[in-house]
């Protein structure tokens, strides 16, 4: 493959050279532990990934788990704990809505100003019925 | 026949396995030198860089090997960087440490090992005196690079890396590569004219 698109100028190739030339003088006792660990990369590679895989995974199938669990249990909680909280809150919002809303107010007294006439009507037809 | 065809599959699965781990000695042999010489420029300590490519070469073929060949090259780059990355930081953290500590012996690891500095290939004398001149201006002036220039000339001068493999072994954009490599260029052109006309 080539290196370079542009022409390597001469600084570049005297560069290179001197590069390639200190990899040639690398010693014996390097190139012998260099080639001990391609051999152990070999089998590392021949053995197969699977149990390296496994093992590495099982930190994160262990966290995914925990976080399951977690949720599971909170969420089994969440309606005995938060139930009350929401009636009281929810009575105290219609409260504030009543007190808030003169429209509604004004509906409410015209209706029960023709049931209270009503009831005393009643009344009176009652007792002179009685009487 | 469904044991014969068994047969024939397990032939063919084993031929296939072995002819990609030959790929991958021929890959790891291609590279390895050249690795060693990228690690030690970084680490400036052979045993660190030795340790640094053998990471590299296991990490590759555990994890890459499945992969097709022409990906290993900036893979397994990609991987010695991260692993050379490491080991600067772990040894700026414990060069903090021994900082503290009040009595600190010699560092035997540091001596040269006569053996391990016996030249492989034994050029002719003239040769020889100009090429470890030119050898030790050029390193002393690697390593005075930045870490990002050093490693995009090492990749593409010794390498021989395009822009395109450089920047997935480097985790950075082409251009970022290019610029990279071209302040590397003139700085090493500014301290090493004398050796590199």
């Amino acid at each position: 493959m080539s290196p370079e698109q542009e022409p390597l100028t001469p600084f570049e190739r005297n560069a290179r050279t001197v590069l390639e030339e200190s990899v040639q003088r690398v010693d014996a006792r390097t190139r012998s532990r260099l080639n001990q660990a391609r051999q152990a990369a070999l089998a590392a590679a021949a053995a197969g990934p699977a149990w390296w895989r496994s093992f590495t995974l099982m930190p994160a199938a262990g966290a995914v788990a925990a976080a399951l669990l977690v949720a599971v249990t909170l969420w089994h909680r969440e309606p005995a704990s938060e139930l009350p909280v929401l009636d009281a809150q929810r009575s105290a919002v219609e409260d504030m809505d009543l007190l808030a809303d003169a429209e509604g107010l004004d509906l409410v007294q015209d209706g029960d100003n023709s049931f209270y006439e009503w009831a005393a009507t009643q009344a009176d037809a009652n007792a002179e019925s009685d009487g | 026949m469904p044991a014969a065809l068994h047969g024939d599959v397990d032939l063919t699965e084993s031929s296939s396995a072995q002819s990609r781990s030959r790929a991958l000695n021929q890959f790891l042999a291609s590279v390895e030198l050249k690795a060693f010489k990228i690690a030690q420029a970084a680490l400036r300590h052979e045993e660190d860089a030795l340790d640094a490519v053998q990471d590299a070469m296991l990490q590759l073929a555990r994890a890459y090997a499945q992969r097709p060949p022409e990906q290993w090259k900036p893979l397994f780059y990609r991987i010695l960087e991260n692993r050379i990355r490491d080991m600067q930081r772990r040894r700026t953290v414990r060069g903090r440490v021994i900082a503290w500590l009040p009595f600190r012996g010699e560092d035997d690891e540091d001596e040269p090992d006569p053996i391990a500095q016996a030249p492989s290939s034994e050029p002719g004398p003239v040769r020889r005196l100009e090429l470890n001149e030119a050898m030790g201006a050029l390193q002393q002036a690697l390593e005075a690079l930045p870490r990002r220039q050093q490693q995009a000339f090492l990749l593409r001068t010794l390498e021989g890396m395009d822009v395109a493999e450089t920047a997935t072994a480097m985790g950075c954009s082409q251009g970022s590569v290019k610029t990279h490599y071209f302040r590397a260029v003139q700085a090493l052109r500014a301290q090493l004219g004398d050796f590199y006309v």
